[in-house]
C-alpha cells in the first residue's frame, strides 16, 4: 500500500513564517503609510498656515495697489509648489499680489478663511482685516502626495528586507529546533531494543522527555515479550523437533527390518513424515522472533543437493550463490520445493536473475492469470489466510526478514517465484 | 563401533539405538547424566550426547569430560538450532553438532566421519600398511583386491583402525566390538584377530605379549 506523503513540521513552521511575515510586512506597512499621511498633510497644512501668518505682516504693510507678478523676482524651482495671493474681495474680486508663477485668478471668488482644497492646490486662507482682503498660501496637491508617498515607500523598503532577514534567521532557527527529531530518527533507526547495551541516550529538548520514555517503555515491552517468545520457541522446538526425529529413527530402523513387501508403505510414511519436518522447522525458524537474519554466502546447488525428494529432479542454473541466512533460505526453499511436488511437478530449477535474487521455477501446472493476480495481491497486503499456501507465505515472510520481497513473473507454463533476499546494508 | 547414546526422549533414543544396531555396531544408552556412571571406565568410539537432559546439560557434562582429559569424540544432537547454540556447542568440545529433527542414516554418517578424523584420517579409507579400510562399505582391500569381512570381523578390524598405534586390550577390544551383550566365548577375540591376518595379512595386527592388540606403528 502506498502512503501519502506526511506534511513536514518545519515546511508547514517555515510557510507559516513566510506567510506571516508578508501580512505583517503589508499591515505594518499600511499602517505607517496611514500615520505618516496623516501627520505630513498636518506638518504640510502647519507650513502653509505659518507661511500664511507670516505673509500677512509684509504684504498689507508693503502692499497698497496690485502688483504685477512679473516684476517680482524669479522664483527658485522649488518654490514652484508653494504659491501664494493677496486677493481683494470688495467691491470685485481681484487678485492684489502674488508669487510670480502663480495661478492668474483667485484661488477663491469668495474669502475663505483656513484650509481649503481647489484643483491641484492645498489653500490656507486668513484675513489680512483690510477691505475684505485675504492672503492665500498654497502648495501644489501632486507635491503633498509625492512627500506622502515617498516617505511611505522609505518605510516599506526599510521594513521590507528587515521582514526577509527575520524569514531567513527563523528558517534557520526552525531548521536547528528539529534537528533533534532527526537525529532522534537516527538513533532510532539504529536502535535494537533487545540488545543489552542498546540506550536511545538523554532527550535533548524537554519535549522530547515524552517520546523517550514512550520508547522506552515500549523497547521494555518488547524485549518481555521477545523473551516470552523465545522461551516458548526454546520449548516447542524441543517438544517438536525430539519426537519428529524419533519418528524417522523408528521408520528407518523399520524400513531396514520390514519385509520387502512392507517396505514401500514404509517409505511413503518416512516420506509424509520428513516433510512434516521440514515444515515444522520452517515454522520454527520463521516463529523465532527477535532472532536477526544472519546473513552467510549460500550455495543454493548444495542446499537443495542436501534434500532430495523422490520424484523430482533438482537443477540448480548458473551461479547459485546468495547472501542469505541459510536457516531461513533452506525452510523457504524445501517448502517451495515440496509445493512443487505436491502440486505435480517433475522438476524444480534454481537460478539469480539478479544479485541476490533467487529464482525458483518448476514445469507443474502452473496458475492461471487471474489466481496469479490473487495471489500476488494477497502476498502485496500480507494477507495470506486462506488465499495462498504455506510454501508462498514462508518464502515471502523469509525475503521480507532480508529486507526484500517476494515476486511472481508471469509465465507461459510451470510456476515461478521471485525471492529477493536484500542487501546487506538495506 | 561402540557408541554410547546419551538422550532422554524414548521414541528418539529407542529408534537410534535399534537404527546403529542394525547398522552393526554397539550402542549403549544412557537416558539420564546419572545413568552414564555406569559406564565409567568403558571404551567407547564416540558419545552422541543430547543436550537437554532431565537431570542436567549435557554440554556441562561434556565440558566436565573434556577437562578430565577424555578425548571420546562427541556429536551432539538437539533441537537447539540457534547460530550461538551451534556455537557454543562445538566450542565447548563437541567435534560436530546436528540438530532435531535429522536423518539417522546423516548421523551416522556424522558419526563415522568426527571417529575417522579423531583416528587421524580425513578420507572415507584409512590405510594401514598395504591394506586399506572403508568404513563406509565396510570393508577392507589388500592392494586392488577387495576383501570381504564378517560381521565380527570387521567390528574387531573397525574398532582397531580407529586407535591406530594404540594397544588395545582384548578385554577393552571385547568392549568395543559387543558393549555389555557380549557372547563372545573366551577367545573369540584371538579367532577373529587371526581370521583377519590370515584374510589381510600377518603384519597388520601386532600382538602385544601380555597386553593386547596393535594397529599401525607405535606413536
Amino acid at each position: 500500500m502506498r502512503l501519502s506523503p506526511s506534511p513536514s513540521i518545519g515546511g508547514r513552521l517555515a510557510r507559516s513564517l513566510v506567510l506571516w511575515s508578508v501580512l505583517w510586512c503589508a499591515a505594518l506597512g499600511a499602517a505607517v503609510w496611514v500615520i505618516v499621511q496623516e501627520e505630513v498633510e498636518e506638518l504640510l497644512d502647519d507650513s502653509l498656515q505659518s507661511a500664511a501668518e507670516g505673509l500677512i505682516g509684509p504684504l498689507v504693510l508693503s502692499l497698497t495697489e496690485a502688483v504685477d507678478p512679473a516684476t517680482l523676482p524669479p522664483r527658485s524651482k522649488t518654490s514652484g509648489r508653494f504659491t501664494w495671493q493677496l486677493v481683494s474681495h470688495q467691491p470685485r474680486v481681484h487678485l492684489v499680489a502674488s508669487a510670480r508663477g502663480a495661478p492668474v485668478a483667485p484661488l477663491h471668488d469668495t474669502p475663505k478663511p483656513g484650509f481649503s482644497d481647489v484643483p491641484g492646490w492645498r489653500v490656507y486662507g486668513q484675513a489680512t482685516g483690510r477691505d475684505g482682503q485675504m492672503v492665500y498660501v498654497a502648495q501644489t496637491t501632486e507635491e503633498r502626495v509625492e512627500a506622502g508617498a515617498e516617505i511611505a515607500l522609505a518605510a516599506l523598503f526599510a521594513g521590507a528586507p528587515m521582514t526577509l532577514l527575520a524569514v531567513l534567521w527563523l528558517r534557520s532557527r526552525i531548521h536547528r529546533e528539529l534537528r533533534p527529531l532527526r537525529d532522534l530518527s537516527e538513533r532510532l533507526a539504529h536502535y535494537d531494543p533487545v540488545h543489552p547495551e542498546a540506550t536511545l541516550g538523554p532527550a535533548e529538548r524537554a519535549e522530547l522527555r515524552p517520546v523517550h520514555a514512550a520508547i522506552d517503555a515500549l523497547a521494555g515491552r518488547l524485549t518481555r515479550r521477545i523473551a516470552h517468545e523465545r522461551a516458548f520457541t526454546s520449548h516447542a522446538a524441543h517438544a517438536l523437533r525430539t519426537p519428529l526425529a524419533g519418528i524417522d529413527a523408528q521408520l528407518a530402523v523399520a524400513l531396514r527390518e520390514a519385509e520387502a513387501s512392507h517396505r514401500p508403505r514404509l517409505q511413503r510414511v518416512r516420506t509424509a513424515a520428513e516433510r512434516l519436518q521440514r515444515v515444522v522447522v520452517a515454522l520454527l525458524a520463521m516463529f523465532r522472533t527477535g532472532a536477526e537474519v544472519q546473513r552467510n554466502e549460500i550455495d543454493v546447488a548444495a542446499l537443495v543437493a542436501r534434500h532430495p525428494i523422490e520424484g523430482l529432479a533438482l537443477e540448480a542454473r548458473g551461479t547459485t550463490r546468495l547472501d542469505a541466512d541459510p536457516d531461513l533460505l533452506t525452510a523457504a526453499v524445501l517448502n517451495l520445493i515440496d509445493n512443487a511436488h505436491r502440486h505435480g511437478a517433475r522438476s524444480v530449477t534454481f537460478s539469480t536473475p539478479a544479485a541476490n535474487v533467487l529464482r525458483v521455477q518448476d514445469d507443474g501446472p502452473g496458475v492461471d492469470p487471474a489466481r496469479r493476480r490473487e495471489l500476488r495481491a494477497a502476498i502485496e497486503a500480507q494477507d495470506y489466510a486462506g488465499r495462498t499456501g504455506l510454501g508462498l507465505m514462508l518464502a515471502d515472510l523469509v525475503a521480507r526478514a532480508h529486507g526484500g520481497g517476494l515476486s511472481l513473473p508471469d509465465l507461459a507454463s510451470g510456476f515461478a517465484v521471485e525471492l529477493n533476499l536484500g542487501t546487506r546494508d538495506a | 563401533m561402540r557408541l554410547l547414546l546419551i538422550e532422554d526422549d524414548e521414541l528418539l533414543g529407542g529408534g537410534l539405538r535399534d537404527f546403529l544396531r542394525v547398522d552393526g555396531h554397539a550402542v549403549e544408552w544412557a537416558r539420564r547424566l546419572g545413568d552414564i556412571e555406569a559406564y565409567r571406565g568403558e571404551p567407547f568410539d564416540a558419545y552422541l550426547l543430547d543436550w537437554q537432559l532431565p537431570d542436567g546439560s549435557g554440554l556441562e557434562w561434556l565440558m566436565a569430560r573434556r577437562q578430565s582429559g577424555d578425548v571420546t569424540p562427541v556429536l551432539m544432537l538437539t533441537a537447539r538450532d540457534l547460530l550461538e547454540d551451534r556455537l557454543r556447542g562445538l566450542d565447548s568440545g563437541a567435534d560436530d553438532y546436528i540438530v532435531k529433527p535429522f536423518a539417522p542414516e546423516e548421523m551416522v554418517a556424522r558419526v563415522r566421519a568426527i571417529c575417522r578424523r579423531s583416528a587421524g584420517s580425513a578420507g572415507a579409507r584409512i590405510r594401514v600398511g598395504d591394506v586399506e579400510v572403508d568404513l563406509v562399505a565396510r570393508c577392507a582391500w589388500l592392494g586392488d583386491e577387495r576383501i570381504e569381512l564378517t560381521s565380527r570381523e570387521w567390528s574387531v578390524l573397525e574398532a582397531l583402525v580407529l586407535r591406530p598405534g594404540r594397544i588395545v586390550t582384548k578385554a577393552e577390544l571385547e568392549r568395543l566390538v559387543l558393549g555389555f551383550e557380549s557372547e563372545l566365548s573366551s577367545n573369540a577375540i584371538e579367532v577373529h584377530v587371526s581370521s583377519l591376518r590370515k584374510k589381510l595379512g600377518r603384519e597388520l595386527v601386532e600382538t602385544v605379549r601380555g597386553m593386547g592388540y596393535r594397529v599401525g606403528a607405535a606413536p
